[in-house]
């Protein structure tokens, strides 16, 4: 388990993270999630050991993170780390030997994980000649083939197709049901519902919200009713409660601001003609994001 | 840690080393070498005009032809080997000779006269001037047989003729014979081609390795990944072995290279002994250099000149690790390293000026400074202006110096490799220094 308490980190005067905490328990996958220049990377490099809080602590299973620990995390960064000169076989044996892996063990993974992920071919070629797609998947090879305890993912689905994402998603639920306890941090928020259980989203440093992904769905009181049929819009926007409505070619969504306006909506909608579905669904993390960003940014 | 810091150092030593460049490069200096040793016989190989023959025509009319005749051959044969000489003797008149000089350009005449009162005269004859060389063999020669002329005609008795005619005796006595000028100049030569150049260039090529390296692993998040699994201590000594490994097998392969060509000379020159105007050079400076004692002084400095020159080499490894790791890219650094770079320029102006400098009290301080010992203090060692205590306290000077750079270079080199910004980046390394 991975438990980070009360860190605060500055850089000068610039305070990067102020008084951060969460747990990420083994099996878990965790969203870091906050714009650009929120304090993420700043909060994953004292994770993996590079830089050191200026309060608080940082425990994987216990121990404070020192090199015999960071032996047992997997970093998959934003940007590419991989030296482009070698070769994926020379990557992989350089990486995963700081790991503290043996040779033979390495190269026994690697061509399992070159199977699995189809690039069997390109175990001799450097990377430089490598698609991007490719890169990403190598670079994951390079973080995943110790079979990390913590897993911290930034951004792993970038540069990859549809196929490959479903197929990096898959291979990330493997080491969830292993045990692993996984960070994951995107901007792409409908990646972020798929995958976390909790989350914490960062703005300047500090949590702005915190939990369980249902929880705060739940405790986010907005919610949107889809609406497909013919319904008078300017009736349901007259409607105490309705936040807005938005017309697509398909379906008519009305945002509201709290539970007891479904019904008020769904007395107009049966005065509607052809009305063939109506949903009540919860907002999307990204409304949610939005909205909690947005009103830290005014605060 | 220990085996992640062989393991770094192995690969980075191997990044080195497996490259096509390095064996292009080292085939390169080893036809270069190879090249530089048969230099002389490359260019005999394709001929030009210093092959064509010379004649000496030698026109007598005072019957010292044979004598003239010996003395120029004999002559020619010890000190021009390399060039094409015959000598003759003509019977054409001297006005036909004159004549065919127009022809035969190269040819020369000399003409020889009796002469009671001066018992030799003679008049040499070419077309174009002749070169000094030549001009100096024929007046040594004209000049020897006009005193056995002399002596053949004196009234002086065999013994004494024999006796006058023995070359004279002279015993050298020298009251320093340690630092005559003549072995001051071999002793420079020997310094320059067994530390000063060598040195230079390989402390270029080290400074660039190091910065190119960590660079390179810096241009791309991977200096993240291995910082998290390794300290940046072992990250940076594995950098500084890595490289000072590599300028070392560097430094042996171009010494294998210049046997090899030695070697490759003596095995085509028939007899399978040392033979040519370069290689008689090459076996007079090992001569003098063993009957001046500089062998000697060499074993005797040799554990301290070795401690100079790695602690040497290690220091430049970590100033450039250092800068490197300030750097953000390779023209960054390649800007910071040029002080360092004229750093060394002038240690190698004042090791060359040192020979021809005796005494300079400046170049003797200078060669107990850091960065620029490794050039001078060998030399001065060698020339016999420092003792093997000095060579010694030079040495320990470098080496302490080395350490307390390192301990805090690592502190810059902590921060610097993991900073990817050029803004304050000066302020941050000074704070860093303050950071244990």
């Amino acid at each position: 388990m991975l438990k980070v308490e009360h860190v605060t980190k500055y850089y000068d005067q610039l305070k990067a993270v102020d008084d951060l905490s969460f747990e990420v328990q083994d099996g878990e996958i965790f969203g870091l999630l906050g714009v650009n220049g929120a304090g993420k990377t700043t909060t994953f490099r004292m994770i993996i050991g590079l830089l050191e809080p200026t309060s608080g602590k940082i425990t994987l299973d216990g121990k404070p993170i020192d090199y015999h620990v960071t032996d047992q995390i997997g970093f998959l960064t934003e940007e590419r780390s991989l030296l482009t000169k070698l070769t994926v076989k020379e990557q992989i044996l350089y990486y995963a030997t700081l790991k503290g892996m043996k040779e033979e063990d390495i190269l026994k993974q690697l061509d399992k994980w070159l199977e699995r992920f189809q690039i069997s071919e390109y175990k001799d070629r450097k990377i430089k000649e490598l698609s991007k797609g490719n890169q990403q998947k190598i670079q994951f090879i390079s973080a995943v083939i110790h079979n990390p305890k913590l897993l911290i993912l930034d951004e792993p689905f970038t540069g990859l197709d549809p196929m490959n994402v479903e197929l990096f998603m898959k291979v990330i639920r493997e080491f969830k049901e292993k045990g692993s306890s996984i960070i994951f941090s995107s901007h792409r928020m409908e990646h972020v519902e798929l995958f976390c259980e909790k989350l914490v989203i960062l703005l300047k440093g500090k949590s702005v919200l915190a939990g369980e992904l249902q929880q705060i769905k739940k405790d986010y009181r907005k919610k949107n009713i889809h609406i497909v049929g013919d319904v008078e819009e300017k009736e349901i926007k007259n409607i105490k409660g309705v936040l807005a409505v938005e017309k697509t070619s398909q379906e008519m969504i009305v945002k509201i601001a709290e539970d007891k306006v479904i019904d008020d909506v769904f007395e107009v909608v049966k005065k509607g003609k052809h009305i063939t579905s109506f949903r009540v669904e919860d907002p999307t993390l990204n409304e949610i994001f939005l909205s909690k960003v947005g009103e830290a940014y005014e605060k | 840690m220990k085996s992640k810091l062989k393991y770094l150092t192995k690969q980075s030593f191997k990044k080195k080393v497996n490259t096509k460049w390095f064996k292009a490069v080292n085939i390169i200096l080893l036809v270069l070498f190879l090249f530089l040793a048969n230099i002389d016989r490359i260019i005999s190989l394709f001929g030009g005009d210093f092959q064509e023959e010379e004649t000496i025509l030698l026109k007598d009319e005072s019957n010292v032809t044979d004598l003239l005749e010996t003395t120029l051959t004999t002559l020619f044969s010890t000190y021009q080997q390399d060039r094409n000489y015959k000598v003759l003797r003509s019977e054409e008149d001297i006005q036909t000779l004159k004549e065919n000089l127009n022809d035969q350009e190269k040819n020369i005449i000399i003409h020889l006269f009796d002469d009671e009162k001066n018992y030799l005269q003679a008049e040499v004859i070419s077309y174009e001037e002749i070169s000094l060389t030549t001009k100096q063999m024929i007046v040594s020669a004209l000049q020897s047989v006009k005193e056995e002329v002399a002596l053949q005609r004196s009234p002086l008795s065999l013994e004494e003729k024999n006796a006058l005619m023995m070359p004279i005796s002279i015993q050298m006595v020298t009251l320093n014979d340690q630092n005559s000028e003549e072995n001051k100049e071999i002793v420079g030569m020997i310094a320059a081609f067994l530390f000063i150049l060598p040195c230079f260039f390989l402390i270029l090529m080290l400074v660039q390795m190091v910065g190119a390296e960590i660079n390179d692993e810096k241009t791309t998040r991977s200096m993240e990944i291995i910082i998290s699994n390794v300290s940046p201590q072992v990250h940076f000594l594995s950098k500084i072995y890595a490289s000072t490994l590599f300028v070392v097998v560097q430094a042996l392969l171009v010494f294998l290279y210049a046997v090899i060509s030695f070697g490759f000379r003596m095995l085509f020159s028939g007899g399978g002994s040392l033979s040519g105007d370069m290689l008689n050079q090459v076996q007079m400076v090992l001569h003098t250099a063993q009957e001046t004692g500089i062998v000697n002084l060499l074993l005797q400095g040799l554990p301290f000149l070795i401690i100079l020159f790695l602690s040497s080499f290690f220091l430049y490894a970590i100033v450039a690790g250092v800068f490197a790791s300030m750097t953000t890219s390779l023209e960054d650094f390649q800007q910071l390293q040029t002080p360092m770079m004229l750093i060394i320029m002038i240690g190698y102006y004042l090791a060359i000026m040192a020979t021809q400098m005796e005494g300079a009290i400046f170049i003797k301080a200078v060669s107990f400074l850091p960065m620029l010992s490794f050039l001078i203090a060998p030399v001065l060692f060698l020339i016999g202006q420092l003792s093997l205590w000095e060579l010694a306290f030079s040495s320990l000077i470098t080496v302490i110096f080395t350490f307390i750079i390192f301990h805090f270079g690592l502190r810059i080199y902590k921060v610097g490799i993991l900073n990817y910004s050029s803004s304050k980046l000066w302020r941050k390394m000074f704070q860093s220094l303050k950071k244990k």
